[in-house]
């Protein structure tokens, strides 16, 4: 069976994007160590083991936008994507690290399981300094609290990034265990937990609020 | 509600205790103040941390639960 043939820059985006997990094979035409490494790949793709991966295969020149993109030098290169992010790399028709690539990523915990969640948590209280997760949006709250909670951060000058819980009911009950906290709105500030509206109104009060959100 | 909700808090023995209840159409709410030695030393979160613990039952029914949690030596600066 032969790899996923891509021959569009905004297909292998969307790809790399949504694909649980992915190899993507940089090559060229009447480059020999790329009919190397395409052999290894297909043996690759074949092995039942290896059915959560989809494996592509893209020529550089074609998809050149993205190749200068993802800083694609030299065929072969073969890189490897868990989740939309690039997890590995193998310049060149290095077969022993290929096959070692593919079986890393074979092995990593797929989507769903707690090691995922626990990082895709992570990234989301520090994708800003100041991360509010609310019902709503601040133009829209959809609760009282989560209304007061935007009202007393502007008034502190804050500026804050907001995530509506009420649109991934998996963060929604993830980020309560991995927070321990068990209501919304929650606030962060530098990825720790600063609480709810009654305690960032407390600070707020003290004038420790607007201490905290001071961001370099 | 607001008298489970109080004895569960005495397992703090708290020197002050205020439960206010604001319920509306929305579902029960509670402004609930503490005044209790076991919040010494201890952060806003940790300290709210251990009110949901006492209160986890009541927290399913309860819409909105919010929480003021001092220790003697506040209180007593406060005089509130």
């Amino acid at each position: 069976m032969s790899l996923l043939v891509v021959n569009a820059g905004i297909e292998l985006r969307r790809l790399i994007k949504n694909e649980r997990k992915l190899v993507v094979f940089f090559s060229s035409p009447n480059v020999p160590q790329c009919d190397q490494v395409h052999n290894v790949l297909k043996t690759l793709k074949e092995d039942t083991v290896n059915s959560e991966i989809l494996f592509v295969h893209v020529d550089a020149e074609v998809v050149s936008e993205v190749s200068k993109q993802l800083e694609i030098i030299s065929v072969p290169t073969v890189l490897f994507f868990q989740l939309g992010e690039e997890i590995n790399r193998v310049c060149g028709a290095s077969i022993p690290d290929i096959t070692k690539s593919v079986m890393n990523l074979q092995s990593a915990p797929a989507n769903g399981s707690p090691n995922d969640l626990s990082s895709r948590l992570h990234s989301l209280i520090n994708k800003a300094p100041v991360m509010l997760f609310m019902k709503g949006s601040p133009e829209e709250p959809r609760c009282g609290f989560s209304r007061q909670i935007v009202s007393i951060l502007r008034s502190n000058n804050a500026k804050f990034e907001t995530f509506d819980i009420l649109q991934d009911e998996v963060v929604r009950q993830g980020l309560k265990s991995y927070s321990n906290w068990p209501t919304y709105p929650q606030l962060y500030v530098k990825g720790e937990l600063v609480g709810g509206v009654d305690i960032v109104r407390e600070l707020a009060d003290s004038g420790e609020l607007a201490q905290m959100l001071i961001v370099p | 509600m607001k008298d489970q909700i109080e004895q569960k808090l005495k397992s703090l023995n708290p020197l002050h205790i205020e439960i206010v209840d604001f319920s509306d159409g929305c579902g029960l709410k509670f402004d609930v103040k503490v005044v209790s030695q076991e919040f010494e030393g201890k952060s806003l979160v940790d300290r709210h941390r251990i009110v949901h613990r006492l209160l986890e039952e009541e927290m399913k029914s309860v819409h909105a639960l919010t929480l003021k949690t001092l220790a003697p030596s506040q209180w007593s600066l406060k005089s509130s």
